[in-house]
């Protein structure tokens, strides 16, 4: 439990006047989005979310425009207050805690990149990036040196001494993610950061982050509504839709085992072939009744977790089966060329 | 009800346009399906389109008050009143009577002054001759209103046809208009629902109770020779009035008895801060002054504004007003500071709590509508007459804008900024400073230029209860009627407020920005 940096609980916000009233009758009666609009005039924005992030995790959130997002997001530093739930941020409980503490978190703890930017329109690039330390009390030289630092992590040296408007909509992105990344936070909170910007640098930024974050050892929520994005660089998946969860899985099993129409909708269309490894296709080793007129004595070996790319890759060279090991290198598996095909076809073949 | 509920068909397209129809008939809750068909025709076209709603048209004020277009309703009683009015006239109003009237009256004395000069003729009489000329110019006085009677008659007839014509006029643009404006209702509507609008018997009744009190009443008034005095005239009570005003009068008194420490600290602190100012502006060497000003303007504002600052200066200089323009500046100043200390934080108030918004928003109406003679009288009483009264007077009159453009700033500061910096762990105190005042800086520097202006205007005025400056010379001139006098000081007060809003926009240049 220690390690889990985010713990989230049956979280729920209501928009609107009546927002108690609409959750009581939401927990007594059941009811559903439309009668609470109806009845409350109250647009529910997130309904009964709960999750955990543990350290270290890119925590993806998916959904189409208007599903929550970015109100969910908002909760994790209490821009926006749960109409009921617990939220849990390195273990301190957000809404327990005083002006003082939350103002600390967002300071030292909590990094956010918001889908506008968000920029101080008035201030240089350099102290829009050194705002958080400024709010800190860090002095002027040593924080102008770690802002300098976080803009050139995200390739904007030599545009300290611009104004945010002067810059471009892809480059001011990147300001709000060194501005994030500059008071060095536990957590991040990306609110769609990549979403203007061109794929080229999308993609280099994309894994600049990942292996940033994964070597500092920070803790992420992202939001995107790309799949392919949150496929490269997310641990973990969630499906939102209508202010609920609808599914969290590894990527691979997003695409795999969608849980309903909607969150198939949504992967329709993915290339598994990075996705899916070796050992999600494989027929058990004792279960293979080898063909006659072959010996297995020259297959290939693979790992258990080899993706659909590279098995075909091995495939073509030989016209043996592969045999797939684990990670002791054990056989354990087989992957015939049919059962290669098939996989690459898709799921519900079985 | 009518009203039927219409199921959404199979085809998107004609479901789109159920769907359409059904909102209308929602909005209209009588006769949906013709309304439904004219609003459909209206927005077809991005011309004007021609619709004739025959109701309206004929009962236009108690169509438009069921249907809740009140101000529909105002219009049409008025435009129906005017043309009832000169319809009524022209048939029932015995026009040209009071003429007719003194045509006999003047006739009458013209017999008797005929009788007369004829019996002085028989007898003799000197003044026989005179009283005949007399006798007549009376007669053809009375030809004359006979002439006029007549023609006020024949105008009747006149007024009975423009009346019609008129009626038939609002009548008909009625009819045709009806729709239109109902349709935009309906858009209205469509964005608040809570705006009522379908058809309504409460509202209707209460636009017949409205008609069945203003058309008679109105046509009576109109059509007979000698209305009632109760209507022509209120019938006011003067014995109110009276008490009521010597009541104030009191109230006055007793505030000022009691109040006397409280005012004279308000008077005290004016005049220290106007006495430092005064003895910076007016007893610092002139050649100390203009340079300091001159310069203030050539970095502030440019070049340009610096050789006006020179023309303008030298004006006043020449033409003797220096130590007048600067006491003059000085109790503007005093009055601009004040106005900005008290009016900007107001402001920022006034954004933050609604509370506060919602006292201090008719209060700064009433304190830039009231007409400033009005609140010198309760000044005079409080703080009697001077420099710092006028200043207060002044302060009254300059202080709205700088509040109100201030408040309106910090409420334009984007939401998405301010979350941006909240995110980060700002204070609300930090917010302000350092993210909500700099981005309203421009709204706020306007309003302190707008203020400064607003105070110049009041120079005249002020000089009114012995605020001396430039405003007592044009005051001086009003009194003596110099024209000339008065046009020469009136331009030193103009060049005055002129350098002093050139230097303060300068100010607001560095820290603007463009929007966005
Ligand atoms: N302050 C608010 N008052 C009322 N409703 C709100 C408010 N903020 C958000 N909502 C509603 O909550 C829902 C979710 O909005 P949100 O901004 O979280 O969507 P999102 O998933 O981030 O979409 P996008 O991908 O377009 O950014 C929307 O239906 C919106 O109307
Ligand atoms: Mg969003």
């Amino acid at each position: 439990m220690a390690t889990d940096v985010i713990q989230l609980e049956n979280v729920w916000k209501i928009f609107g006047k009546n927002s108690e009233l609409a959750m009581k009758a939401i927990n007594e009666e059941g009811l559903d989005k439309a009668t609470v609009l109806e009845r409350f005039s109250c647009v529910v924005g997130i309904a009964d979310v709960s999750f955990t992030v543990p350290r270290g995790e890119i925590f993806c959130i998916m959904g189409l425009s208007g599903s929550g997002k970015s109100t969910l997001i908002r909760h994790l530093n209490r821009l926006i207050e749960p109409t009921a739930g617990t939220i849990k941020v390195l273990d301190r409980d957000m809404s327990a805690l005083s002006n003082d503490e939350l103002r600390g978190m967002r300071a030292k703890h909590i990094g956010m990149v918001f889908q506008h930017m968000a920029l101080l329109p008035h201030r240089t690039v350099l102290d829009n990036v050194a705002f958080p330390l400024e709010v800190q009390d860090v002095p002027k030289f040593k924080r102008w040196e770690i802002s300098q630092h976080a803009l050139s992590l995200v390739n904007l040296n030599g545009f300290e001494d611009r104004l945010p408007h002067q810059l471009s909509g892809g480059m001011q992105q990147r300001v709000g993610l060194a501005r994030a990344l500059a008071s060095d936070p536990e957590v991040l909170l990306m609110d769609e950061p990549f979403s203007a910007l061109d794929p080229l640098i999308r993609h280099e930024l994309q894994n600049q982050f990942v292996s940033l974050t994964k070597t500092l050892q920070k803790t992420t929520v992202f939001i995107t509504h790309d799949l392919d994005e949150a496929i490269r660089i997310g641990d973990r998946i969630a499906i939102m839709k209508d202010g609920r969860l609808i599914q969290i899985g590894t990527p691979e099993e997003i695409v795999m085992q969608p849980a309903d129409d909607y969150v198939a909708d949504f992967v329709k269309g993915i290339s598994n072939l990075k996705l899916i490894s070796a050992h999600s296709i494989m027929q058990e080793i004792n279960s293979y009744t080898v063909p006659e007129g072959i010996s297995l004595a020259d297959a290939p070996r693979a790992k258990e977790d080899t993706n659909l790319e590279h098995l075909i890759d091995i495939s073509i060279t030989t016209p043996l089966p592969i045999i797939i090991t684990n990670a002791q290198g054990v056989d354990i598996g087989i992957v015939s060329k049919d059962t290669l095909l098939t996989g690459i076809k898709g799921k519900g073949d079985e | 009800m009518n009203n039927t509920t219409i199921k959404a068909n199979v085809s998107d397209d004609s479901s789109m346009q159920h769907a359409q129809a059904e909102s209308v008939h929602r909005f209209t809750e009588r006769q949906g399906e013709y309304y439904s068909a004219q609003f459909e025709k209206i927005q077809s076209s991005n011309r004007l389109t021609v619709t004739f709603n025959p109701k309206a048209a004929l009962f236009g004020p108690c169509w438009a008050a069921a249907r809740n277009i009140w101000g529909f309703f105002w219009l049409s009683t008025f435009a129906l009143l005017f043309s009832l009015v000169q319809l009524g006239r022209g048939l029932w109003g015995e026009l040209g009577a009071d003429k007719l009237a003194q045509a006999a009256r003047l006739s009458d004395k013209s017999q008797e002054m005929a009788v007369k000069a004829q019996s002085a003729l028989e007898a003799g009489a000197a003044n026989a001759a005179a009283l005949l000329r007399n006798s007549e110019n009376l007669q053809r006085a009375a030809d004359n209103a006979l002439a006029a009677a007549n023609e006020a008659a024949q105008g009747a007839e006149q007024l009975v046809i423009w009346g019609s014509v008129f009626l038939i006029l609002v009548i008909l643009i009625q009819g045709f208009i009806a729709n239109l404006v109902y349709e935009k209702k309906y858009c209205q509507w469509r964005i608040n629902n809570s705006e009522k609008s379908g058809f309504s018997y409460p509202n209707l009744l209460l636009g017949l109770a409205m008609l069945t009190m203003i058309l008679p009443l109105m046509l009576y008034r109109f059509t007979a020779a000698k209305p009632v005095e109760w209507l022509t005239a209120f019938p006011a009570n003067k014995a109110i009035f009276n008490s009521t005003s010597s009541w104030l009068d009191k109230a006055f008194d007793a505030i000022a008895l009691q109040g006397a420490g409280f005012f004279d600290g308000i008077t005290y602190s004016i005049r220290i801060l106007l006495d430092g100012l005064e003895v910076v502006l007016v007893d610092t060497p002139w050649p100390v002054t203009t340079l300091v000003i001159l310069f203030m303007a050539w970095r502030l504002a440019g070049p340009r504004v610096a050789i006006f600052t020179i023309a303008a200066l030298s004006y006043l200089a020449f033409l003797g007003y220096w130590e007048k323009s600067m006491a003059t500046i000085a109790l503007l100043g005093a009055a601009a500071t004040l106005c900005v200390l008290v009016g900007v934080p107001l402001g920022i108030v006034c954004a933050k709590n609604r509370t506060v918004d919602s006292i201090a928003r008719p209060v700064l109406d009433f304190m830039q509508t009231m007409p400033a003679f009005v609140y010198l009288i309760p000044i005079i009483a409080f703080f009697g007459t001077g420099k710092p009264p006028g200043i207060l007077a002044t302060i009254i009159f300059g202080m709205p804008p700088v509040v109100r453009l201030t408040a309106l700033g910090i409420k334009q500061v984007p939401p998405s900024i301010v979350e941006g910096a909240l995110a980060f762990g700002c204070s609300r105190r930090k917010l302000l400073l350092d993210v909500e005042i700099p981005l309203a800086m421009t709204n706020i520097m306007a309003g302190i230029n707008q203020t400064i202006l607003m105070c110049l205007s009041m120079v005249v005025i002020a000089s009114l209860i012995g605020a001396e400056g430039l405003g007592t010379d044009v005051l001086m001139a009003l009194q003596f009627a110099a024209k000339g006098q008065g046009l020469l000081a009136g331009l030193a007060i103009l060049f005055c407020a002129m350098i002093i809003d050139r230097i303060v926009q300068g100010c607001v240049k560095p820290t603007g920005r463009p929007a966005g």
